[in-house]
């Protein structure tokens, strides 16, 4: 059991080359953590997820050493070409742009410039600020549209254990730029550990940035991640997420559409069985005339699964125009599995177009009366239900050959149902 | 192929069938009709083992009893329910289905399953009979399909499983003239001497193209008349009420 888990300020010393400035910074944002602690349920945002009970349940001890990992050669998939990097247990590796002319693309490590960013009183957030001293920097040049994706192997290695890992991220598409990625966690981790990870993505006008994550393998790890991402004017952003599989992971997803004409979509699809817990939070804020939004998420959850979506739409009084949706579906397997899923819109624009819905339920008898005269028994019949429910969200990624790896990855799953 | 007698089915505490009869032989097609409320569907859903009915009396198919095989086993042995109301199922590929359908009844035979381009050569034989248009076929699994082409889509399955014993349950409901005949077609030329069919219907309109071979007609649970084509005649001219 931890109780009032602290972090000395040493461990702020350790990490090398800051300014007075940086490390003042850090040492702000530390005694914030240290005086709130984990969040809990008390917290607004958190309330489906009450992350100082979960630490304290399953964590003896938190360990925010540096892990010196040995890594055996990632297994690079071979489903279509695509350029890679390779990121280990937050910290960047190795690159290789090997379709792309280089010299468009800036790929660095973990950087401190841009530094100094509030943090709106989330403690892991504030965690993040006092701690992270890795990650990977991509920036786009202006007018490049990159000719193959960007897989980014996100690798856990086998001797984290009770490490508490802090990284950051930041990608920066420039104008008229083009850039596909898709995230692949690998997780090869045995024991807990936790994952706390800031990210910041900046498309420039007419940016188009889209994105698919894949983290689906079963593991013990818990995850946090909180995603600040800002929309250009004519900017295009499109998410496809597959979050499932972790003990605890919260992806807490801030899209501001600033420029005029953005559009951002986020479709997601989980299973979440055997105790997996995961809440997606959305803010999508429209600060200016004529974006749209599309938000989609689907979950379907058994056997002490629990999931969570909190979607917000907040339209700013100048937003006129806003076109903006968001579905939460989510198809419960068990008595024992819960959804919970809280809509909430805050429009101070008057032309403007907003909409939202949440269902939840379970399997339809008539529709697995039907399969099942057609010679397929119940259980068949269920895999191929949840199969469709999540399907609907895989059938709208365009590229044939990404579609066909993306199902692949979630059929396994499904089986083991 | 079928033999039910005294059969009787009750969901909730309520009777539906109450001593029911009928032997449908090999070859033979047999039509039931019979007013709203009489337990046409409830012998469907019976017959192919849906499950919340208590049951009563004999119901055998090929010389076995049906009352303990669950639905899966049903489909698997050669019964085939066309449904009245063809369930949507939305992101399940109807081509995909039919095959992983079709390979589970194959399975079940001890025959090979199929693999994907000798599947798609037989679908696109059986649905080129009937007329669908292919495109239909990538389609989610009923969802969005027009009346007539959730019940061209049932008939589809039935040319492709092919079973020993069909039932439609009205599938002629709600049906054009056009749509009629292609189903009517469909089960023409499906009738051989080894299967046997099941046509629930309200409505003589069907069975002109069809001919069935015995006509009875179901009121109140049970076979109140059985006879041939000119009894689906007499019940066409007269109405239900005047039959007794």
């Amino acid at each position: 059991m931890i109780e009032n888990f602290k972090i000395n300020s040493n461990e702020i010393d350790k990490i090398k080359k800051i300014s007075k400035e940086e490390r003042d910074f850090r040492i702000n944002n530390l005694n914030f953590f240290n005086e709130k602690g984990f969040p809990n349920k008390r917290q607004e945002d958190w309330k489906f997820s009450d992350l100082r009970e979960i630490v304290q349940k399953n964590f003896k001890k938190l360990n925010v050493n540096k892990v010196n990992s040995k890594v055996k050669k990632v297994n690079l998939i071979k489903d279509f070409d695509h350029n890679y990097i390779e990121v280990i247990n937050g910290e960047l590796k190795s690159s290789n742009f090997k379709y792309e002319e280089t010299n468009k693309i800036k790929i660095k490590n973990f950087k401190n410039e841009n530094f100094l960013q509030e943090s709106k009183g989330n403690p892991l957030i504030c965690l993040n600020h006092a701690l992270s001293d890795k990650g990977y920097h991509i920036e786009i040049e202006d007018n490049y549209k990159l000719k193959k994706a960007l897989i980014i192997y996100n690798v856990f290695t086998e001797d984290l254990k009770e490490n508490i890992l802090n990284s950051r991220n930041k990608i920066k598409i420039g104008k008229n730029c083009e850039l596909h990625t898709i995230e692949l966690v690998i997780n090869d981790s045995k024991y807990k550990f936790i994952n706390n990870v800031y990210e910041n993505i900046i498309l420039e006008n007419n940016a188009v940035y889209k994105n698919i994550c894949i983290q689906n393998e079963k593991n013990d790890g818990y995850f946090h991640k909180f995603s600040k991402n800002k929309l250009s004017s004519k900017s295009k952003y499109s998410s496809f997420i597959f979050p499932s599989g972790s003990k605890f992971n919260k992806l807490d997803l801030e899209f501001n559409l600033e420029g005029e004409d953005s559009e951002c979509t986020l479709q997601s699809a989980s299973f979440l069985n055997k105790d997996d817990h995961q809440e997606i939070k959305t803010n999508m804020n429209h600060l200016a005339p004529s974006c749209k939004s599309y938000q989609k998420v689907k979950n379907v959850l058994s056997s002490y699964g629990k999931g969570v979506y909190q979607g917000k739409i907040y339209v700013k009084d100048i937003a006129q125009k806003t076109n903006a949706y968001q579905l939460s579906k989510a198809l419960l397997l068990s008595d024992n599995s819960e959804f919970n899923s809280k809509p909430e819109l805050e429009i101070y624009a008057d032309d403007v177009k907003c909409s939202h819905g949440a269902t939840s339920g379970n399997v339809d008898e008539d529709s697995i009366y039907y399969l099942m005269t057609r010679g397929l028994n119940r259980k068949e019949s269920v895999k191929l239900l949840i199969d469709g429910f999540l399907s609907e969200v895989v059938d709208m990624i365009k590229s044939n050959s990404i579609k066909k790896f993306v199902r692949s990855k979630l059929q396994r799953q499904i089986h083991g149902y | 192929m079928l033999v039910i007698k005294n059969l009787k089915a009750s969901i909730n505490k309520k009777d539906i069938l109450k001593g029911l009869n009928i032997t449908i032989k090999p070859g033979e097609l047999h039509a039931i009709m019979g007013p709203n409320g009489s337990g046409k569907s409830t012998l469907a859903n019976v017959l192919s083992g849906k499950n919340g009915y208590e049951i009563s009396g004999e119901l055998k198919y090929q010389g076995e009893s049906l009352k303990e095989i669950p639905i899966e086993e049903r489909a698997q042995k050669g019964i085939f329910l066309a449904f009245q109301y063809p369930t949507e199922i939305p992101g399940v590929n109807t081509n995909n289905f039919l095959r992983t359908s079709l390979n589970k009844v194959r399975k079940a035979k001890g025959e090979k399953e199929l693999d994907t381009l000798s599947f798609l050569k037989l679908l696109k034989e059986k649905s080129s009979e009937l007329g669908i248009d292919e495109k239909m076929l990538s389609r989610q699994l009923n969802v969005g399909f027009s009346g007539g082409e959730k019940k061209k889509n049932e008939i589809l399955q039935m040319k492709i499983l092919d079973p020993n014993l069909t039932i439609l349950d009205e599938t002629d409901s709600g049906l054009d003239i056009d749509a009629l005949k292609t189903i009517a077609d469909g089960v023409n030329s499906s009738r051989d001497k080894k299967k046997s069919f099941l046509v629930i219907t309200h409505y003589q309109r069907l069975l002109n193209y069809i001919n069935p071979d015995f006509v009875h007609v179901l009121s109140n649970g049970k076979i109140i008349k059985s006879g041939c084509m000119e009894l689906a005649e007499e019940l066409e001219k007269k109405g239900y009420k005047k039959i007794n």
